[in-house]
C-alpha cells in the first residue's frame, strides 16, 4: 500500500511542479517585462517597449456614415444628412468572456431629431466547453449573410427591397440568448447557431409578442474551400415568432455566396456572387399568406481600391403575395484605405402596387452617396 | 486484482505527467513561423501556417476554414505587433479554443525579446499605415530567428514539458546552423556594405540594417497608399541622382509601378521573398536569405 502511495507521489510531483513551474515562469516573465520597461524608461534602448496597450481601456471606434440622395418621385429631390454615427466599444471582460458594445445615433426620418440607441450590446463566451460559445444581451442575428454585418460594411448603400420588407431597415436585432457550436466537422467548416430572443419591437412581421411565444431562430452556416482562390459558402436559417396578429410567422432562408480571391493578389482582385433568399409562412386573423424574397449580388474588384456593384432585387411583403417589387441598383466605391470609403449608388425600382410610401409612383429612380470614416480600432467583420 | 490496481495507478501517474501521447498541432500565421516551428519541433509537431509564403501578411482574409484548425490547435504562434490585427483576432475569437487564446500556455508571441526598429513615437493614421508598436516585419533579420525559435521553444516546453531536452537540443541545432549560414551571407553581402536601393513597401528594414543595404526612398508615399505619379517621378530622381541599380518588391505587390521607374532610368527591378514558400525554391527558413542575397548579389555586381 505505502509503495503505491509513494508511486503516486513520485508520478504526480513532477506534474504538480511543472504546472506550478509553468504559472511561476509566466508570472517571472511579466514581472521582468515590467522591470525592463522601467529601465527602457531611463534608458533610450529600444530592446522593451510596450507590445500591448497598457490600459484597461476598451477598444473604441466611431464611424461615420454620410449620405446624400436623390429621388426623383419625392417633392424636395436632394437630401442630405450624417445618417448614421456609430460608437463602438470593445473588449475583454475577463477570462470567461468579453463584451461589445455599439451605440449609434441615426436621424428620424419623420422628425428630423437625432436619436441614439444601443444597436448592440452583448457578451460573448470565450472558454465554453464542446466547441460552444454564447452570446447574451442585444445582437444582430445570424440571418443570412447582410444581417450580422454593420451596414456601412456593405458594397452597397441601401439594403436589399427583399430583406427591408421581411426583415425591416434594421434587420433582426433582438434580445435574448445566441449559441453557436463549431461541428466536429474536420472535412469542412459547419456552424450551428440557435437564438431564442424576446421578439423585436419593430419589426415588419414579428412583434413582441404579449403571451408566452419568443422568437426562435436556428441558423446553419457551411463553408468550404472550392480551391486556394474561390470559397463557397451555404447557409440555411429558419426563423418562428409571433406576428401582429399574435400568430406564428415562419420564415425560411438560404443563402449562397462564391468568392473568388487569388491568394497572391488578394488585395488587387476579387469577385463575390451573393444571394439570399426569402421564404415566409404566415398565419393571420382570417389569412394565410406566403411570400417570398430575394437578392442577388455581384461585386467585382476592378482595381486595387475600387468596387463595382450590380445587385437584383425582388420581393412581395409578408402581408401580401400579390404585392411585387423590383430593383436593379449598380454600386461604384473608391476604397481610399482601409479607415474611409466613398459610394455611389443608382438605383431603379418599380412596384405593381404603388402606394403614400413611393408618392405613388409605380417607378422611381434614385442616386445615393454614401462617405463612411473611421477612428479607432473597429474590429474586423465576418468573412 | 492487485496487478490491475497497479496498472491503473501507473497508467494515472503517467497522465498526470502530461506526456503527449499524441502529435502537438500547432497553428502558426506565417510559413516562416511554421519552419522555424517545424525546425524546433521535430517529429513531434505537426503545423498548419495560415497565411501562405506569397500573399500579403498584412491581409490575409480570415476564412472559417482556418477556425477549424485553429479549434483543435494545442499551440498558436503570432508574428505580434498588429501584423495580423485585420484578421487574426477575429478567427482566434472564433476558434472556442481556450488553450490559445492571448494569455495562456498555449499562445506563442515571437516578437518577445525581439529589438525592434521604427518604434514611432506618436501615432497619426496621416502617416499612413503605422504600426504602432514598431515595424513587424522583424523576421527578416536571419538573427532574430534566433529569439523567435526561442520564443516557440518556451511555448512548446510549457505545453509538453516531458520532451524539453528534445527541443533545447532542436534549437541549439538551430542556433549552430544559422550562425554558421549568417557567416556565409555576412561574407556574399560585405563589399555591398552601404549599397543604396529603393523599395516597395516599409518592410525591408530589419533585413537593410543587418546586410548593410540602404533604402533611400518608397514607391508608397507612405505605408499602405499606392505609387502617385508625384512619389514616381520623385524616386526617378532618387535613383538617377544615387546611381541605384534595384527596385525591391514582393511577390504580393504588382510591378507595374516599379517597371515605369525601372524603365526611366535602368534600374532592376527585384521581387524579393519576403518569406518562406515565397517562391517555390524557398523551402525552409534559411532559404529566404539564401534566395535573397543570391538575387541581390546577382544584380549588384
Amino acid at each position: 500500500m505505502i509503495k503505491k502511495i509513494l508511486l503516486f507521489v513520485a508520478g504526480m510531483t513532477p506534474a504538480c511542479m511543472t504546472m506550478a513551474q509553468v504559472d511561476s515562469l509566466s508570472m517571472d516573465s511579466v514581472l521582468l517585462e515590467q522591470v525592463q520597461n522601467q529601465l527602457a524608461q531611463n534608458t533610450p534602448s529600444p530592446q522593451a517597449p510596450a507590445r500591448t496597450s497598457p490600459s484597461a481601456n476598451p477598444d473604441i471606434s466611431v464611424i461615420g456614415d454620410f449620405r446624400t440622395t436623390y429621388q426623383d418621385n419625392r417633392n424636395r429631390h436632394f437630401d442630405a444628412n450624417l445618417a448614421e454615427t456609430e460608437f463602438s466599444f470593445q473588449s475583454v471582460i475577463d477570462p470567461y468572456a468579453k463584451a461589445d458594445f455599439f451605440y449609434s445615433v441615426s436621424r428620424d426620418a419623420e422628425s428630423g431629431e437625432f436619436k441614439g440607441e444601443i444597436e448592440e450590446g452583448y457578451l460573448s463566451t470565450l472558454s465554453l466547453p464542446a466547441h460552444l460559445q454564447l452570446k447574451a444581451g442585444k445582437f444582430k442575428q445570424q440571418l443570412g449573410r447582410i444581417n450580422p454585418v454593420h451596414a456601412h460594411a456593405l458594397p452597397f448603400i441601401d439594403m436589399p427591397n427583399a430583406y427591408v420588407r421581411f426583415f425591416g431597415v434594421e434587420g433582426m436585432n433582438d434580445e435574448g440568448l445566441s449559441l453557436s457550436w463549431l461541428l466536429p466537422n474536420h472535412t469542412f467548416f459547419q456552424e450551428l447557431t440557435v437564438d431564442v430572443t424576446d421578439g423585436p419591437r419593430e419589426s415588419p412581421v414579428f412583434i413582441r409578442s404579449t403571451k408566452n411565444k419568443y422568437l426562435t431562430l436556428a441558423h446553419l452556416k457551411n463553408f468550404w474551400d472550392l480551391t486556394d482562390n474561390a470559397t463557397l459558402e451555404f447557409g440555411l436559417t429558419g426563423i418562428s415568432g409571433a406576428n401582429v396578429s399574435e400568430h406564428t410567422t415562419n420564415i425560411g432562408a438560404v443563402d449562397l455566396t462564391y468568392k473568388w480571391k487569388p491568394v497572391r493578389l488578394n488585395t488587387y482582385k476579387s469577385v463575390t456572387f451573393q444571394n439570399e433568399f426569402y421564404y415566409s409562412q404566415s398565419t393571420f386573423d382570417s389569412t394565410k399568406v406566403n411570400a417570398v424574397g430575394l437578392y442577388s449580388l455581384l461585386t467585382w474588384q476592378i482595381g486595387k481600391r475600387w468596387f463595382l456593384s450590380g445587385r437584383y432585387d425582388y420581393t412581395n411583403k409578408p402581408t401580401s403575395a400579390q404585392f411585387v417589387e423590383q430593383a436593379v441598383s449598380a454600386t461604384l466605391g473608391w476604397y481610399a484605405t482601409e479607415f474611409q470609403k466613398i459610394e455611389l449608388q443608382g438605383k431603379f425600382t418599380s412596384v405593381n402596387e404603388p402606394d403614400e410610401e413611393n408618392n405613388f409612383k409605380k417607378q422611381f429612380t434614385q442616386v445615393l452617396l454614401r462617405w463612411i470614416f473611421v477612428i479607432g480600432s473597429h474590429g474586423a467583420h465576418q468573412y | 486484482m492487485k496487478n490491475k490496481k497497479n496498472i491503473i495507478l501507473i497508467a494515472f501517474t503517467l497522465l498526470m505527467q502530461n506526456v503527449f501521447a499524441g502529435t502537438i498541432h500547432v497553428v502558426t500565421t506565417t510559413q516562416d513561423l511554421k519552419s522555424i516551428a517545424e525546425l524546433i519541433g521535430g517529429n513531434k509537431v505537426d503545423v498548419f501556417g495560415i497565411a501562405t509564403g506569397y500573399q500579403n501578411p498584412h491581409f490575409v482574409d480570415p476564412k472559417p476554414s482556418y477556425i477549424i484548425k485553429l479549434s483543435g490547435a494545442d499551440l498558436f504562434v503570432t508574428v505580434g505587433l498588429d501584423l495580423e490585427t485585420g484578421w487574426s483576432p477575429s478567427l482566434l475569437n472564433s476558434s472556442r479554443n481556450p488553450k490559445i487564446q492571448k494569455g495562456s500556455p498555449g499562445y506563442v508571441d515571437a516578437s518577445l525579446g525581439v529589438a525592434l526598429q521604427q518604434v514611432p513615437s506618436s501615432i497619426n493614421r496621416g502617416e499612413g499605415d503605422i504600426h504602432i508598436y514598431g515595424n513587424p516585419h522583424y523576421w527578416l533579420d536571419p538573427l532574430n530567428g534566433k529569439q523567435i525559435a526561442r520564443n516557440i521553444c518556451d511555448g512548446l516546453e510549457r505545453v509538453d514539458p516531458a520532451d524539453k531536452a528534445f527541443f533545447e537540443a532542436n534549437l541549439k541545432t538551430f542556433n549552430e546552423t544559422l550562425d554558421q549560414k549568417m557567416k556565409g551571407w555576412s561574407a556574399q553581402m560585405a563589399r555591398f556594405k552601404g549599397t543604396k536601393v529603393i523599395a516597395y513597401h516599409n518592410e525591408w528594414c530589419y533585413f537593410e540594417n543587418r546586410f548593410g543595404l540602404q533604402i533611400v526612398d518608397f514607391l508608397e508615399p507612405k505605408p499602405g497608399i499606392p505609387p502617385t505619379p508625384a512619389q514616381l517621378v520623385k524616386i526617378i530622381g532618387e535613383v538617377k541622382s544615387n546611381g541605384i541599380k534595384v527596385i525591391i518588391s514582393s511577390p504580393y505587390f504588382t510591378t507595374s509601378s516599379s517597371d515605369v521607374v525601372a524603365h526611366q532610368t535602368g534600374a532592376k527591378v527585384l521581387t524579393l521573398a519576403t518569406s518562406t514558400g515565397a517562391f517555390d525554391t524557398v523551402r525552409n527558413y534559411f532559404d529566404v536569405f539564401d534566395y535573397n542575397i543570391n538575387q541581390l548579389i546577382t544584380v549588384l555586381k
